[in-house]
């Protein structure tokens, strides 16, 4: 029964800010997942709502109740650790009623209540066995029969599938969904792995450098990116991000940059051909784009592709344009190389200066030096603010009379 | 002598190499043990033969011990020494495990200074604390009482040192499980450190122990009208008129090292573990 909320936290450690600043509000039963690369900040953040690191600024709310100077014990909160941290000394039983003791519960109900645990964990026959003696996947189990034993508000939990070999991981993630599914209780879990997040979250914090970079659904994180940061972060390979510009050619909005030709979609009534230029980041999924040959579309460039460096002249920005009807989003370039996945090819493709991976269908058929067109549905592209990194979104002009206003804006 | 390039050099070099050092080796310890042989070789010769360097006491006699025991009291000084060596180690041992605890546990002002000082009273020479702490102990009137010989030695700047080596490689994790679990600081360590810590703990035990038994001169600073612990009892054997007994002197020394060796060859393995290993994994 715990809603956990965190009101503008920090931790500084010396001049490192650890945690900046972050806001979270975790509503009861939310498997909330902290999300970010190694050393954002993730594991402190864990720490200060468990109550192992007290906040240099800042609140920690259990359930309403401002908890920020709350010892640990006194949260209602369990954890388990990436280290597992079971008590080496004691046999599995004992390390399972380790909390309950210290609660000075009854012997009986301490028995029956780590009977109970096993069972659901499948540990019954582990029992007897000390730590030292088991499998890292028992003793994940046991980690988490140690956390559960007590029926805690929350479960905080470290990274505790990083230890594990990756089929392991694959059937613990699926037990630790069960688990949460089936006690409703929350959970706020970290992870610097993107699929545990994907699969298991209801919600989830990106963070960067101690930053909440955006907090959302999976499907709200991975398909609107709060920032370029998060765009980069998610997906494997993650989204394409190149440098580019906004400009309107007639009287429309197109991202482009060398070998790329993005029309935006928007209009941008021409006043007197007028340019609109505003540096952007230009974002694109690798399952969003599609390959082909360079000969089928539009003006051929010269000689077979050129492979690396100087960009083939026929993709300068304004040659996309006579496709006529359909706007389609182009990007020119060729072939780098080329990964076989098993189920599918990622074709990493050189376009102007950037690097561009392609998620495609094997076999692709496609070699490597070969020039190639690269097209995408421009719903499907992300504009990125060049300097902030923030999601650029389209405002509609609300006084038309000011047409400079009609630049897209950054949130 | 370390044989990490054996394998390379499967052939005579390393050979000679292995044979030399364990001669070497052989050498060094017959060094160490022959002293020791010859004590306990002296004390049982036949009074008149203790001069003699026959290699092998022969024929055996225990007349030395018998002397030995009806001139000092040995099984009195026996009980108190080890009363003074159990106590003052289990002291320092307690004054070692809190201190340590608190170190690799907190963050707190001072801490290094307070290390540093920790550390500095174990480099102070005896010879610079012996005079402070027996003005002291004459003013609080403890000069010829077993206590008097225990109470200012209860702090060991070593124990402090090698058991914070121990607890700083303690992983932090388990620390925190406890707390999570709701345990506080003190059931913390009595729950998961010492159990965790039992075999530096055991090493540092028997360190301490046989330093605090083989203290001479505290001792005899300490109880200079009885000779109330065996370390001075053997010196009623020595005297500057009669020469030295070389027979009783030898077999209550013999004597007196005997406790040690029974502990040290029970409790063999925790001191090698001990300080080869450190902390858990
Ligand atoms: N006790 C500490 N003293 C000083 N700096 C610390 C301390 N703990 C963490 N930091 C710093 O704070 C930052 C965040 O650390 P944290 O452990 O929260 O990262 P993380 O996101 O959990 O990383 P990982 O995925 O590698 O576990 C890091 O730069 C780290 O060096
Ligand atoms: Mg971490």
């Amino acid at each position: 029964m715990s809603r956990i909320t965190v009101e503008n936290v920090t931790r500084r450690y010396g001049d490192v800010r650890a945690v900046d600043g972050v806001s979270l509000d975790v509503a009861h039963g939310d498997f909330l997942v902290l999300l970010g690369p190694s050393g954002c900040g993730k594991s402190t953040l864990l720490r200060m709502i468990a109550g192992l690191v007290s906040p240099s600024d800042g609140r920690v709310l259990v359930d309403g109740n401002d908890v920020t100077e709350a010892p640990a014990r006194d949260r209602d909160l369990a954890m388990v650790f990436q280290s597992y941290a079971l008590y080496p000394h004691l046999t599995v039983e004992r390390n399972i009623g380790f909390p309950l003791r210290a609660r000075k519960q009854r012997k009986a109900d301490i028995r029956r209540r780590v009977a109970e645990v096993a069972d659901i964990l499948d540990l019954g026959a582990l029992l007897d066995r000390r730590p030292r003696a088991l499998s890292g996947g028992q003793r994940q189990r046991v980690a988490l029969g140690r956390a559960l034993v007590r029926d805690p508000g929350a479960f905080l939990m470290d990274e505790p599938l990083s230890n594990l070999d990756a089929q392991l991981r694959t059937a613990t993630r699926t037990e630790i969904t069960e688990l949460h599914r089936r006690l409703g209780r929350t959970f706020v879990y970290v992870t610097h792995d993107q699929v545990e997040a994907m699969t298991m979250a209801t919600s989830v914090a990106v963070l960067n450098r101690g930053r909440l970079e955006q907090l959302g659904t999976p499907t709200e994180v991975y398909d609107t990116p709060a920032s370029a940061f998060v765009a980069g972060f998610l997906g494997s390979p993650p989204m394409n991000l190149l440098d580019a510009e906004i400009v309107s050619r007639d009287g429309r909005l197109h991202a482009v940059a060398e070998g790329v030709d993005v029309p935006l979609g928007l209009d941008h009534p021409s006043h007197e051909g007028e340019q609109v230029r505003r540096p952007a980041i230009l974002g694109v999924r690798p399952e969003h784009l599609s390959l082909r040959p360079a000969a089928d579309a539009g003006p051929a460039p010269e000689a077979g592709g050129v492979p690396n460096g100087s960009a083939p002249n026929g993709s300068a920005p304004n040659g996309g344009a006579p496709n006529g009807g359909a706007p389609a989003a182009t990007l020119r370039g060729s072939v780098r190389s080329i990964e076989n996945l098993g189920s599918e090819e990622i074709a990493h493709c050189r376009v102007g200066a950037a690097e561009v991976a392609v998620r495609a269908r094997r076999p692709a058929g496609f070699t490597v030096g070969e020039a190639v067109v690269l097209t995408v549905r421009p719903e499907h592209t992300h504009l990125f603010d060049r300097e902030s990194g923030r999601r650029l979104v389209w405002q509609p002009d609300r006084d038309p009379q000011v047409p400079a206003a009609r630049v897209p804006v950054a949130t | 002598m370390t044989n990490f390039d054996a394998p390379e050099t499967p052939g005579g070099r390393s050979r000679t190499r292995v044979v030399v050092g364990h001669l070497t080796l052989a050498l060094l310890g017959l060094a160490c043990v022959f002293p020791i042989y010859w004590l306990y070789a002296t004390s049982l010769r036949r009074p008149n033969d203790v001069y003699e360097v026959s290699p092998l006491p022969w024929p055996l006699s225990v007349d030395s011990y018998r002397t030995a025991i009806d001139e000092v009291d040995v099984l009195r000084l026996l009980l108190n020494t080890t009363v003074v060596a159990v106590l003052t180690a289990l002291g320092q041992l307690l004054t070692s495990l809190l201190a340590a605890y608190a170190f690799a546990a907190w963050n707190f002002p001072l801490k290094r200074v307070l290390y540093l000082a920790f550390v500095g009273s174990w480099l102070v020479p005896f010879q610079v604390a012996m005079l402070p702490n027996y003005v002291l102990l004459h003013q609080l009137g403890l000069l010829n009482t077993l206590s008097g010989v225990i109470v200012p030695n209860i702090v060991s700047g070593l124990g402090v040192l090698l058991l914070r080596q121990h607890l700083d490689s303690f992983p932090k994790e388990l620390l925190e499980a406890a707390r999570m679990d709701g345990r506080s600081s003190w059931s913390t360590l009595w729950m998961v450190v010492v159990p965790n810590l039992r075999a530096a703990l055991a090493a540092l035990g028997i360190l301490l122990l046989v330093n605090a038994w083989n203290e001479y001169f505290w001792p005899a600073l300490v109880l200079q009208r009885h000779n109330d612990v065996l370390q001075l009892g053997i010196r009623s054997f020595m005297s500057a008129t009669e020469g030295d007994d070389w027979g009783p002197l030898t077999a209550t020394a013999g004597l007196a090292c005997l406790p040690i060796f029974i502990i040290y060859l029970l409790l063999q393995r925790h001191v090698v573990s001990g300080f080869v290993r450190s902390g858990l994994r």
